[in-house]
Order: C-alpha cells, then structure tokens, then sequence
C-alpha cells in the first residue's frame, strides 16, 4: 500500500472538494479520507470524526493529515490523543498548505515514498510555482 | 545516460494529472531521471519524479522536452516515458 491521506477542514465542502482533488491526481493507489465540518454540520472542526477519519484512513504505512487552519490542528491533537496511537502506528500532522499540500503528497505517496519523504514533500508545496512565465 | 526529445502532444499539456503520471512512471524506476522544456527554458533541469518540480517547468502542448536518464535501467525508463507522452497521457 501507501501512505493516506486525511483531510481537516472546517468546511465538509471543503474537506471533501480537496479530497476529490487529490484522489484525481493519486489514481486508486492511495487512501485519502476527508474530516470537515462540527459534528451538527456547521462550520468547525469535530475531533471525533478526525480520530474515524484517522482509522479508516491508516493502511499501516503511515497517515499523513492535512488541516486548512486555526482550531482544525487543535481538534486533530485532541483526535489522536483520544486514539492512544501506538508508536509504530506512524501518523504526522502537517505545516503544508490544505490543497498544495495534499495533491503533492497524494502524487508523492502514489509513488511509494515513506511517510517522511511525502510529509516532506507537502512542505515543499508552500513554494509551488502556479503561474510559470 | 540517455537523453531523449519528446514533443508533447497532450492538450493539457504536463499539468496536474498528466503530470502525475508522468512522475509516477518516472519514479517507478532505478535510475536518476531529469527533465527539461527546452521550449520554455533549457537551462532549467527539475526531477521527473518530485511533482512540485516538474510543475515549476510549465510544459504545455507543443513544447520539446528534453528527458535524461542515468542508471540501470534507463533505457526502459526512456521508453516507458516516451509511450507514456506520445500515448494518451491524460487517460
């Protein structure tokens, strides 16, 4: 398998829409599961459904979890705290950039790269060069 | 090493998901692979296998492209590119 993919927003819309993006770039290869919104559906962020998303999302090659900001990296320490995780499950939460960072860790993970090097990689993706002159 | 000129046919050119997979059929072999748009700037060289960096070339439909390949597999690093460009890379 590869490294997965989640992905915090405060928005569903959101956490979805990025998700549908990256799975477009990764192919079938990799798992990316999508945690957006509060749990009555509002905007915010649900550690609950961050820590099912986590779950779900984890192959066993590590969890690499993208957040769009604010309370969403708050609601995801409190996500893994209540999952207790066990140090060889390898899960990482990132600095990158929500939608830059997941298509380049979504491709760099469909390419079999370990964990550190897709976390790595997402990083990368605050200096992506969009418009090419 | 083996160099290799490719003009790509693609509408899209080498963006997003064509881009994906051309870095994930360069990354599924051995050998270093660099890329350049010779159309756009020849001088710039990224790794065919990090997408960030082939992104940063531009490449739109037209454009040559220039691709060497240094290692034990290169020639079939060659042709699994060349297929992958002159085939339907958006598929």
């Amino acid at each position: 398998m590869a490294v997965a993919l989640v992905i915090v927003s405060h928005s569903q819309q959101v956490a979805d829409g990025v998700r549908d993006i990256a799975e477009q770039m990764a192919g079938d290869q990799v798992v990316i599961r999508a945690a957006g919104g509060a749990a009555d559906g509002s905007l915010g962020t649900n550690a609950e459904a961050i820590a099912r998303a986590i779950t779900e999302a984890d192959q066993g090659d590590g969890v690499l979890i993208l957040v769009d900001l604010g309370s969403a990296v708050l609601s995801t320490e409190t996500a893994l705290e209540m999952l207790g995780l066990d140090a060889d499950r390898k899960v990482q939460l990132s600095n990158a950039p929500l939608v830059e960072g997941a298509v380049v860790a979504a491709v760099t993970a469909s390419t079999g790269q370990t964990l550190e090097e897709v976390a790595s990689a997402a990083l990368d993706a605050k200096d992506m060069t969009k418009v090419v002159r | 090493m083996e160099e290799a000129q490719f003009t790509i046919t693609n509408s899209a050119g080498l963006h997003a998901r064509p881009a994906a997979h051309f870095v994930r059929t360069a990354a599924g072999f051995e050998s270093s692979v660099r890329v350049r748009n010779l159309s756009r700037d020849a001088e710039r060289e990224a790794d065919a296998k990090s997408i960030l960096s082939v992104m940063t070339l531009g490449i739109e439909q037209g454009h040559i492209i220039s691709i060497t390949v240094d290692g034990p597999d290169e020639a079939a690093a060659i042709e699994a590119l060349r297929a992958l460009v002159e085939g339907n890379i958006d598929k």
